[in-house]
Parts: C-alpha cells; sequence; structure tokens
C-alpha cells in the first residue's frame, strides 16, 4: 500500500479559543480525488489551509509523506499548492503569472510548459499569453490562476470553490483542467464545492463536514 | 507688461542658444537632485518596505514621526545640514559644504521622509492574499519579499516621482548648504531667486520654464503611475 501523501491524526484546529476543525483521521492518497461537501463554515477552507501547510493546527500531527512537516518548509509548498475561489494574479502578463513558480524553482523550458497549461485550461497562449492581469474577466483569471499551478505538477492540487463565481464555459473548463491534472501527471485532488454534481461524478471519495466534523464519507 | 514679454522672449533665446550659465545652473539641479535621489532610493525604499511590512513596538510612533517629516521646512534641513558641515560642524572636515554633494545630502534628507512613507503605504495596501498566493506557488522567503516589492513597484516609483519634484523645487537647502556660487553650485531655484533679486528676469524666466517642464513632466508621470498602482 502507497504511503499517504498528507495524513491528518487528530487534528484540531482553534481561532480564538473556538474550535472550528476536529478531525481524527484524514488520508490523502497519490492520485486520489476528495471532494470536501458542506454548509459555509462547516470547515472546508481551513481544512485545505491545513492541508496546503499555510497553517500550523492548534494539535494533533500533521504528515507528509509519513513524516511529521512544518508549515515552513518551502519543500513542501513546492509539491503540494491550492487555488481558492477569488485567487491574486500578481500585477504581471498571463505568460509571467504562469511561469513565476517556475521561475522560483530555477525551472528550464519556461515557454513549453506555460503554454501547455494555458491550453489546458482553455486559454489560447497566443491570444492570452501577453494580456496584462487588468485585463481579463472572472473566469480568464481564474482559469490562469489555475494553469499557473498545474504548470508545476504538483504532488496535491487543493481547490477551494474554483468554480463558484464562474459562468458555465469557465467552470466546465476548470473542471476538465483539474481532472487532467491527475490523467497527466497523477496528481491528487482536493476539492471544496457545493456543487454536488460535480463531486459525485468526479471524486473517488466524497467527506462531509458539518461544524468543523466529519459527519460522513461515500 | 513689456518687460514681462521682453523677459520670456529672451528667455528662450537663453535656451535655444545653450548659454552657459543658464545650462550651469541645469547640470548642477540634475547632478544634485540625482545623487539626492539616489540617496534617497536606496536608504528610504527599503525602510519603508520595512515599515509596511514589518509588525514591531512602536511601529505606529514612527510611523508618525515619518509622516510629520514630511512636511520638514527646507530651510530647516538647509540648517542642520549647514551646521553638520560646516569648519566647526562634526563633519566639518569632509569639505561638503559649498559643494553638489552638501547640497545632495540635504535634498537627501528632505526626499527620505516622502520615499518611505509612500513606499510604507504601497506595501500596507498591498491585497492580503499575496503571501499566501505566493507561498503556495512555491516561493521562499527571499523570493517573497522580491516578489512583495515587485507587486508594489508602481506606488514606489510614484513615490520617486513625488520625492523629485519636492527634490528639484527646493530653494533653502541648495541657498544654504549649496551659497549658489556661480558656475559651481548655483541651481535653477537659487539662479531664480538671484536673478529676479537683480531684476533679470530673462534667466529667472528661461530658468522657470524648465522647472516647469519638470513638474510638468513629473505630473504626467505621477498620474500615468497612479493609475497602473490602482489597477
Amino acid at each position: 500500500m502507497n504511503t499517504p501523501i498528507i495524513s491528518l491524526y487528530n487534528v484540531r484546529q482553534r481561532y480564538s479559543e473556538r474550535t472550528v476543525l476536529a478531525v481524527d483521521r484524514l488520508d490523502i492518497e497519490p492520485g486520489s480525488i476528495i471532494g470536501l461537501a458542506g454548509p459555509n463554515g462547516s470547515g472546508k477552507s481551513t481544512l485545505l489551509r491545513l492541508l496546503a501547510f499555510l497553517e500550523a493546527p492548534a494539535s494533533g500531527t500533521l504528515t507528509f509523506m509519513g513524516n511529521p512537516a512544518s508549515c515552513k518548509s518551502n519543500q513542501i509548498h513546492r509539491q503540494i499548492t491550492l487555488l481558492v475561489q477569488e485567487p491574486y494574479l500578481l500585477k504581471r502578463s498571463v505568460h509571467a503569472n504562469v511561469a513565476y513558480g517556475l521561475k522560483v524553482r530555477g525551472e528550464s523550458d519556461i515557454m513549453a510548459k506555460v503554454n501547455h497549461a494555458l491550453e489546458l485550461v482553455g486559454l489560447p497562449p497566443d491570444k492570452f499569453s501577453c494580456r496584462q492581469w487588468f485585463e481579463l474577466s472572472g473566469g480568464e483569471s481564474q482559469r490562469v490562476a489555475l494553469a499557473a499551478r498545474l504548470v508545476l505538477r504538483p504532488k496535491v492540487l487543493l481547490m477551494d470553490e474554483p468554480t463558484a463565481s464562474l459562468d458555465g464555459q469557465s467552470a466546465t473548463m476548470i473542471r476538465q483542467a483539474a481532472l487532467a491534472a491527475r490523467k497527466e501527471y497523477g496528481a491528487s485532488l482536493v476539492i471544496a464545492s457545493h456543487d454536488m454534481a460535480w463531486l459525485n461524478a468526479a471524486c473517488d471519495q466524497i467527506i462531509h463536514l458539518e461544524n468543523g466534523k466529519i459527519s460522513g464519507t461515500h | 507688461m513689456d518687460f514681462l514679454l521682453q523677459g520670456f522672449l529672451h528667455g528662450f533665446v537663453l535656451l535655444f542658444t545653450g548659454n552657459s550659465e543658464t545650462y550651469s545652473a541645469i547640470w548642477t539641479t540634475v547632478g544634485a537632485s540625482t545623487l539626492s535621489m539616489i540617496g534617497s532610493l536606496t536608504i528610504g525604499i527599503p525602510l519603508g518596505f520595512l515599515l509596511g511590512y514589518k509588525i514591531f513596538p512602536g511601529k505606529k510612533i514612527l510611523r508618525t514621526i515619518v509622516d510629520t517629516l514630511l512636511s520638514f521646512p527646507t530651510v530647516v534641513i538647509g540648517l542642520l545640514v549647514y551646521a553638520l558641515l560646516t569648519r566647526h560642524g562634526p563633519l566639518g572636515g569632509t569639505g561638503l559644504l559649498f559643494s553638489i554633494p552638501g547640497i545632495a545630502m540635504g535634498q537627501t534628507i528632505l526626499g527620505l521622509p516622502i520615499i518611505i512613507a509612500m513606499t510604507a503605504t504601497a506595501v500596507e495596501a498591498l491585497d492580503k492574499r499575496l503571501p499566501m498566493t505566493l507561498i503556495t506557488l512555491g516561493a521562499n522567503q527571499r523570493q517573497i519579499l522580491w516578489a512583495t516589492v515587485l507587486e508594489a513597484r508602481y506606488s514606489i516609483m510614484l513615490a520617486a516621482v513625488a520625492a523629485y519634484g519636492r527634490i528639484v523645487s527646493e530653494v533653502g537647502i541648495s541657498m544654504m548648504v549649496g551659497g549658489n556660487i556661480k558656475w559651481h553650485t548655483r541651481t535653477i531655484t537659487t539662479a531664480i531667486a538671484l536673478e529676479t533679486g537683480k531684476g533679470e528676469f530673462a534667466m529667472g524666466i528661461a530658468l522657470g520654464m524648465v522647472l516647469l517642464a519638470v513638474a510638468l513632466t513629473v505630473n504626467i508621470l505621477a498620474s500615468g503611475l497612479k493609475k497602473k498602482a490602482i489597477k
């Protein structure tokens, strides 16, 4: 059996003494697609931030590839990435936004990789590469942000309501591109969404959260 | 009115015939303001970044001091720098009094609060999602700091333009620290003050037109940068 990429053991997260998340056990297996469902305030975003190693749990253990890991580890942040509902784009061109993560890793062949990522999210590179951040619609910005994460070929791609504020076409492109990440390089996906039809169709497992606790899985 | 019209015409003649005294003042201004901008930006951007980026005890007090220094009168700066550079002053041995680097020193002090305050404001105003975005894209601490500076670049450039506008048009520091020495430390503003006092309006008007052109350029640049900064 493969070692889970991320595991949570007895994890509790508290903000101002209030427990917002309590998870006894959760494993993110390689190549799996996990859906997170639940009402607003149920702890989906908090769980995603923990899985992204952006914040440390108040108590409990968080492991990466079987080893306890720190939220300050740049090496982990280079293998797990998070796409939020309203992502921030750098004040640069589309190409520069998608290329940023590759550049900080010192990778080569950036142009080809960026173009491929843009094609994955349905943005023709010849039309969009040179556009500036302020020349994009909301849906295009979201797709650029996804391309900026897909190009990194992360082990885990976390998505927080990625299609919530998008039109039908953009939402479809995001869904297809996310699934391509698993098909192309075996990424694990964790998707928080209210779109149950999508979660049912795409996910290997759906975790229901309520009041910060797992209320059921299927 | 005649003398004004004649002053304008003569001013154009001085500018377009390359009058050496007029251009000496222009080049002295360019030299001093370039040096002072290098000084203000080199010291001011890192300090402004720290003030805007870091949270530390006494930050609010420091911010208030910097904001107060924005209205530091140029003659007071001139007085302080003169006192430092005069023969009996602590930096009297440097020989910087009545020199272009001396003027630049005073003008650096004038520009610093503008650069620090505006850079700090620019960094504070950055989107709160930026650090998280950079971390999730794999940037390390050094790369996060550099990307943050780049995100604030238009506002920092706006700070530089605002500081340049203040530096190039000041007269108190140039007069007191530079001494208004012909061919040596006479700047555009001190030359205008002197020539007007002598009733020589032509050179004053010629140099005034140069200053106005600088002000116009500064405003056009500032307007463009403001638009980019708020996008």
